[in-house]
C-alpha cells in the first residue's frame, strides 16, 4: 500500500525523465557529452536534435540505462536509473523484430519477464497490436511483413510492456515517406491516448520537419563534446502542417541552430 | 544375430553416436559462448582453446584418450568413453566456434531488447541467442558431421601393444569383416552405412533451408552488429591481461560508490556483475586444471626417458618437414579443383542441384571405411606406373579424398555469396574466366577460401594421420610412407610407446598451434578487413 501511494506521487510529479549534469566518453577516450540536462515532462514529446554524428542516439542510450554516464545521473521518476527497465522502452531506427517469432509472439516477448500467464500475454499482445492498426496481422512473420508494418510491431511490442517511456532512435528513418507519415500520425494518436501508461516520449530525429510535426520540446545538441545549445518550446497547435508558413519558420529557426554561418552571412542569421 | 541385422545396429550405433556428441557440442557451446561474451578473461582463456584445438587433428588427442580412458577407466565403459572423446574432439570445435560467432554477432540493436525486457539468463539463450546461432549451426553441422563420421574407424578399433579396443560400431563389426574375408558383409556395411549418411545428409539440407529461411535477419533491415569479430583482441594470450589494472581499480570504484545510492534498478545490475565473476572464475579454473595436468604429466615422466625423448626430437621434425610438403601437394590439388569446379557449380543450377548433394554426401561418407577397397582394385596398376612412389601416392590420395571438399565447398559459398552487382560490373566488362578469377571472384572470395584451406589443411593431417601407416589395410598388405611424423606417432602408439607417441603429438600441436596463429589467423584478419565484398557495395 504504501509502495502504491509512493508510485501514485511519483506519477503526479512533473517530470517523468530526467538527465543531469550527464558526461561521457567512449572507450577510447573520446569526450562524447559534456554537462547534459535533459527532461521529460507529463504529457510531453520531446525531441533531440543535433548534427550527423554528435551522439544523439548515445544519448538516448544513456537516457534508456542502457549506457553508464561518466558523471551525472538519468532519474525515473525520481529514482535513480542505472540499466535498461521495461518502463523506459527503446524503439531503434532499425526495425528490430525477431525473425523466428510472428507478430504476437515479437510482441509478448515484452512479457516473459512477468508474471503473466499465457493467456494474460495474449490478450495483452493482441491488444497492442490492435492499437497499432495490425488487427489480424497477429500470425505473420516479419519476413511476411512490409517494413512499416515491421515498425509497428516493433512499437506494438514496446506498448506491451507498459512503459512510461518512450525513448524512439529515428524510429521513421527507415521507412519511405509516405508510409512514415501515415504511422507519425498514427503513433502520436496512439502515444497520449490516456489508453496506456505511457507519460512521455523522448524521440532522437534528424529530420526537422518530422521533428517540428510531433514534438512539444526540441533539445539542440551542438559542439565538441556535445552540449545543450538550445532548447525550443514549439508552441504550434495541433494538427501541424507542414506547408504553413508558421511551420516553415520554426523549420528555418531550426536549421540556423544547427548550421554554423557561411561566410558573408554572419550576422544575417536569426 | 543375423549379420544384417548386426550392420544395421552397428551404423545406427555409429551414426548415434557422432549424432548424439553432436548434440552434446551444440548444447554445451551455447553456456559457453554465452559466458565468453558476458567475460572477456573467459572469453580469451576459452577462444585460445578453441583456436589450438581446432588446428589439431584427432591423433593429438589419442594419449590422453589411451591414459585417461583405457588404463585409468578401463572396461567397456572407458573403451566407449575413449571413442566418444575422439568422436567428440573431431566435431565440436567446429560448432563451439560457430556458436561463438553467432553469439558475438548478434546484433546490438536485439540484445537491446532483450535488455529492456529484463531478460533472465535463460530467456536471452532462448528467444534470441539460441534462435540466432541457428543458421551458423545449420552451417556447420555439414562438416561436424562428416569429421564424425571419418574418425569412427580410428576411433571405434585401436591397438596400443599386444591390446586391442573395440567399440560397437560400424567401424569395428567391418574391421572383424575385412579380417574374416567377408565379402557379403563388408558391401552389406558400406552400403547401408552410405544409406543411413544420404538420409542424414538429406535431413541436414532439410534443417539447413528451415534455418536460413526462418531464423536469418531481414536483408533489407539494416541491423548495426556488434562488430566483426576481431580475432586479435581475442585469440592472444596476452589479452587475458591486457585491461589497465588502474581503470579496473577505478571501474571497481564505481561500482563500489554506486552502493551508496542502491536503489531497486542497482539490484540487477549487481546480478549481473556476479555472473561475469563467475564467468571469469570458470574461465580460471579451466586454464588452471589445463596447467596441472601438463606439470603432472611433464613429472611423471623419468629424466632418462626425457633424454631419448629428446635425442628423437629432430627426427620428428623431419618428419613434420615431410609431412607439411605432403599437406601442402594436397592443399594444392584441392585448390585447382576447387576453383574450377567450385565456379562451374556456383554458375550453373542443374550442376549445381546434383553436384552439391552428392559433395555433401561424399564428404560425410568416410573414405577410411572405402579407401581399403579402393586399394586392393587399383593397387596393381598403380604399382604398374609408379613403383615405388605408390604407397606415397596414395597416402596423397587418401588425405586428398579426405578434405578436398572443405576448400571446394567454401569456394562454391563464397561465389554464391557474391554480391549481385559484382556479376553485373564483369558482364558489362565483358571479362573472360581468368581476367574474373584474377580481378574479381577470388579477392571477394578471400575470407571464404581462407576458412576452406584451413579446413582442408586441419582435416589433410587426418587422412595422413591414417594412411601413413595403415596397418593390414587389406589382408596382409600395410600401407606406409618412408618418413612423416604421422606415421612415428601411428607405429609409437600401436607398439605401446605412449611416451614417443605424446611427444609427437605434443610437437606437432605446438607447431601447428603456432602455424594457424601467426598463418592461418592472420590469413583471416586481412580477409575480413579488406576482402569482405558485402562492405564494398554496402559502404559505396
Amino acid at each position: 500500500m504504501v509502495e502504491e501511494l509512493q508510485i501514485n506521487n511519483k506519477l503526479n510529479s512533473e517530470i517523468v525523465l530526467n538527465a543531469e549534469n550527464i558526461n561521457f566518453s567512449y572507450d577510447n577516450g573520446y569526450k562524447v557529452f559534456k554537462n547534459i540536462n535533459i527532461g521529460a515532462a507529463r504529457g510531453k514529446f520531446v525531441a533531440i536534435i543535433g548534427p550527423s554524428g554528435i551522439g544523439k542516439s548515445t544519448l538516448l542510450r544513456i537516457l534508456g540505462g542502457f549506457l553508464k554516464p561518466d558523471s551525472g545521473e538519468v532519474k525515473l521518476l525520481g529514482s535513480k536509473l542505472n540499466m535498461p527497465t521495461p518502463e523506459v522502452a527503446l524503439i531503434h531506427q532499425s526495425i528490430v523484430t525477431f525473425p523466428w517469432m510472428t507478430a504476437e509472439d515479437n510482441v509478448k516477448l515484452a512479457m516473459k519477464a512477468k508474471r503473466m500467464t499465457g493467456d494474460q500475454m495474449e490478450e495483452k499482445a493482441r491488444e497492442s497490436l490492435a492499437r497499432v492498426g495490425l488487427d489480424g496481422f497477429e500470425d505473420l512473420y516479419p519476413k511476411e511483413m512490409s517494413g512499416g508494418m515491421r515498425q509497428r510491431v516493433a512499437i506494438a511490442r514496446a506498448f506491451a510492456a507498459d512503459p512510461y517511456v518512450f525513448l524512439m532512435d529515428e524510429p521513421f528513418a527507415h521507412l519511405d515517406e509516405l508510409t512514415a507519415e501515415g504511422l507519425r500520425q498514427d503513433i502520436y494518436n496512439i502515444l497520449f491516448s490516456g489508453e496506456t501508461p505511457l507519460k512521455s516520449v523522448i524521440m532522437v530525429s534528424h529530420n526537422l520537419t518530422e521533428v517540428l510535426e510531433l514534438s512539444d520540446e526540441i533539445y539542440i545538441l551542438n559542439g565538441i563534446p556535445a552540449s545543450v545549445v538550445g532548447k525550443v518550446d514549439v508552441a504550434m497547435k495541433r494538427p501541424r502542417n507542414p506547408r504553413s508558413d508558421e511551420f516553415n519558420a520554426n523549420l528555418d529557426m531550426l536549421y540556423n541552430y544547427l548550421t554554423p554561418p557561411r561566410k558573408g552571412e554572419e550576422g544575417k542569421k536569426k | 544375430m543375423n549379420v544384417f541385422l548386426l550392420i544395421i545396429l552397428a551404423v545406427l550405433a555409429t551414426a548415434g553416436r557422432v549424432i548424439g556428441l553432436v548434440i552434446l557440442s551444440i548444447v554445451t557451446g551455447w553456456f559457453l559462448a554465452y559466458a565468453s561474451i558476458k567475460s572477456k578473461f573467459f572469453e580469451n582463456a576459452y577462444i585460445i582453446l578453441i583456436e589450438i584445438f581446432e588446428s589439431v587433428p584427432v591423433i593429438t588427442f589419442f594419449p590422453v584418450v589411451l591414459v585417461i580412458f583405457i588404463t585409468r577407466i578401463g572396461g567397456t565403459l572407458g573403451v566407449e568413453l575413449a571413442a566418444d572423446f575422439l568422436v567428440f574432439t573431431a566435431v565440436v570445435w567446429n560448432i563451439w566456434m560457430g556458436e561463438y560467432q553467432a553469439f558475438k554477432t548478434v546484433p546490438n540493436e536485439m540484445a537491446e531488447v532483450a535488455e529492456n525486457s529484463n531478460f533472465s539468463l535463460f530467456q536471452k539463450l532462448r528467444y534470441l541467442y539460441i534462435p540466432f546461432s541457428v543458421p551458423r549451426i545449420a552451417a556447420n553441422l555439414f562438416p561436424s558431421v562428416s569429421d564424425g563420421f571419418f574418425y569412427i574407424t580410428v576411433s571405434e578399433v585401436f591397438e596400443v601393444g599386444i591390446h586391442t579396443y573395440q567399440s560397437f560400431g560400424a567401424g569395428s563389426v567391418l574391421n572383424t569383416f575385412v579380417a574374416d574375408a567377408n565379402n557379403i558383409a563388408i558391401e552389406g556395411t558400406l552400403i547401408i552405412l552410405a544409406i543411413v549418411i544420404i538420409i542424414i545428409i538429406l535431413i541436414l539440407r532439410e534443417f539447413s533451408r528451415y534455418a536460413v529461411s526462418r531464423y536469418t535477419l531481414d536483408n533489407d533491415t539494416p541491423i548495426l552488429k556488434r562488430g566483426r569479430l576481431n580475432m586479435k583482441q581475442t585469440a592472444r594470450a596476452f589479452s587475458v591481461l591486457s585491461k589497465n589494472p588502474l581503470s579496473r581499480l577505478a571501474t571497481y570504484y564505481k561500482y563500489r560508490e554506486a552502493d551508496k545510492h542502491e536503489d531497486k534498478y542497482e539490484k540487477t545490475l549487481k546480478r549481473e556483475k556476479y555472473l561475469k565473476y563467475v564467468y571469469a572464475s570458470i574461465g580460471i579454473i579451466i586454464l588452471l586444471a589445463i596447467l596441472y595436468s601438463s606439470a603432472s604429466l611433464i613429472i611423471s615422466v623419468k629424466s632418462g626417458e626425457w633424454q631419448i625423448l629428446f635425442s628423437k626430437t629432430p627426427l620428428l621434425l623431419i618428419g613434420l618437414g615431410y609431412d607439411y610438403v605432403r599437406v601442402g601437394s594436397i592443399l594444392l590439388v584441392s585448390m585447382i579443383i576447387a576453383i574450377f569446379l567450385g565456379y562451374h557449380l556456383a554458375v550453373n543450377k542443374r550442376a549445381e542441384y546434383a553436384g552439391i548433394p552428392i559433395i555433401q554426401t561424399l564428404s560425410a561418407y568416410p573414405a577410411p571405411i572405402y579407401f581399403p577397397f579402393l586399394f586392393i582394385f587399383t593397387e596393381p596398376f598403380i604399382f604398374s606406373i609408379f613403383g615405388g612412389f605408390t604407397n606415397e601416392l596414395y597416402v596423397l590420395g587418401l588425405g586428398f579424398v579426405s578434405t578436398f571438399y572443405y576448400v571446394l565447398y567454401s569456394f562454391w559459398m563464397g561465389v554464391k555469396a557474391m554480391p549481385s552487382e559484382y556479376w553485373e560490373i564483369m558482364k558489362n566488362l565483358n571479362m573472360g574466366f581468368f581476367k574474373k578469377m584474377r580481378k574479381v571472384i577470388l579477392p571477394s572470395t578471400f575470407p571464404y577460401l581462407i576458412s576452406g584451406v584451413s579446413s582442408t589443411i586441419n582435416s589433410a593431417w587426418g587422412g595422413l594421420m591414417i594412411g601413413e601407416y595403415w596397418p593390414h589395410i587389406y589382408g596382409t598388405h600395410t600401407l606406409y610412407v618412408h618418413t612423416g611424423l604421422m606415421k612415428t606417432i601411428d607405429i609409437s602408439t600401436s607398439s605401446g610407446n605412449i611416451a614417443l607417441a605424446a611427444w609427437g603429438s605434443l610437437i606437432f600441436g605446438i607447431i601447428v598451434a603456432i602455424y594457424s596463429i601467426l598463418f592461418t589467423r592472420r590469413m583471416m584478419d586481412m580477409a575480413q578487413k579488406k576482402y569482405v565484398a558485402e562492405e564494398g557495395i554496402y559502404s559505396a
